[in-house]
């Protein structure tokens, strides 16, 4: 499926992340009883779960005269698993980072318990 | 979670000059991160990462945003060819270095997903999980050995 960009721009978007935390808590929601918990319209709400609705993360059923709209808990979890694959590299670097830094530390200062200058390295080497 | 922007921490048991060195210098970025590095890390300067080698390589151009030692070094990347880096464009990534006892505590973020959609992002995190096994960075690790031997 072809919808990586659309589904990264549909929830980086923070009224929309805010709607996709109440849709879950609540179990469902509609245009209405969403724009209650929120600093924006209803209509904003509706444009907003259009965008949602268009990328699979939410549900539309008809109930009465509005729609009803639940999470898709499976998008969301792929849209998760991708973040987190991005962020798994970062977590790689940042353990090489830490074992070089740490290396180098320990080369340069031999007796770490020998008093500290907070003055900081200085000039030696 | 805030989807978009990206963050994690670490604590390093070593000062924050030496953490600065490790995260800025073209030198030890080549040792954590890309195969490869062209160019500079002074600000408003940069270059191109290469990620693989010989024919596979992919090269990904950066551009230094800040540099304030030791506390703060951010970038630009993924910019194309002949653009400047802005928002937008390219995914800016920031290390924020605090003392934390008697080492120091590495803050990363990189941003810019939402703007430019993340696809590229992807591949260059898949890629990157390819090529960080354990073959390829003993590999690594030998030449770099190698050359310090030398």
């Amino acid at each position: 499926m072809p919808v990586d960009d659309d589904l990264w721009s549909a929830i980086g978007d923070p009224t929309r992340r805010r709607m996709l935390d109440l849709l879950l808590t609540e179990g469902g929601g509609t245009a209405t009883s969403l724009s209650d918990h929120l600093p924006v319209t209803r209509q904003a709400v509706a444009k907003h779960l259009t965008v949602l609705d268009r990328v699979g993360l939410v549900r539309a059923e008809t109930a009465g005269r509005e729609r009803r709209f639940s999470v898709d808990e499976p998008q969301l979890a792929r849209a998760a698993a991708q973040l987190a694959a991005v962020g798994s590299a970062w977590d790689a670097r940042l353990r090489r980072i830490k074992r070089i830094a740490e290396t180098i530390e320990r080369g340069r200062t031999p007796t770490p318990d020998s008093g500290t200058n907070p003055a900081g390295p200085g000039t030696s080497g | 979670m805030e989807y978009g922007t990206l963050e994690r921490d670490i604590h390093i048991e070593a000062s924050p000059e030496v953490v600065f060195d490790v995260v800025s210098s073209p030198e030890h970025l080549r040792e954590w991160w890309p195969d490869t590095l062209e160019g500079t890390t002074q600000v408003g300067e940069g270059g191109r990462f290469g990620f693989g080698t010989g024919e596979g390589v992919k090269w990904v151009r950066f551009t230094v945003v800040d540099a304030v030692p030791p506390r703060l070094f951010s970038f630009r990347w993924m910019h194309e060819e002949g653009e400047t880096a802005q928002e937008g464009n390219s995914n800016l990534v920031v290390f924020a270095l605090e003392p934390d006892g008697t080492g120091t505590r590495l803050t990363v973020t990189e941003s810019g997903f939402r703007e430019q959609g993340w696809a590229q992002a992807q591949v260059l995190a898949t890629y990157e999980d390819h090529y960080s096994g354990w073959g390829h960075f003993l590999e690594r690790l030998q030449t770099y050995a190698a050359k310090v031997g030398a």
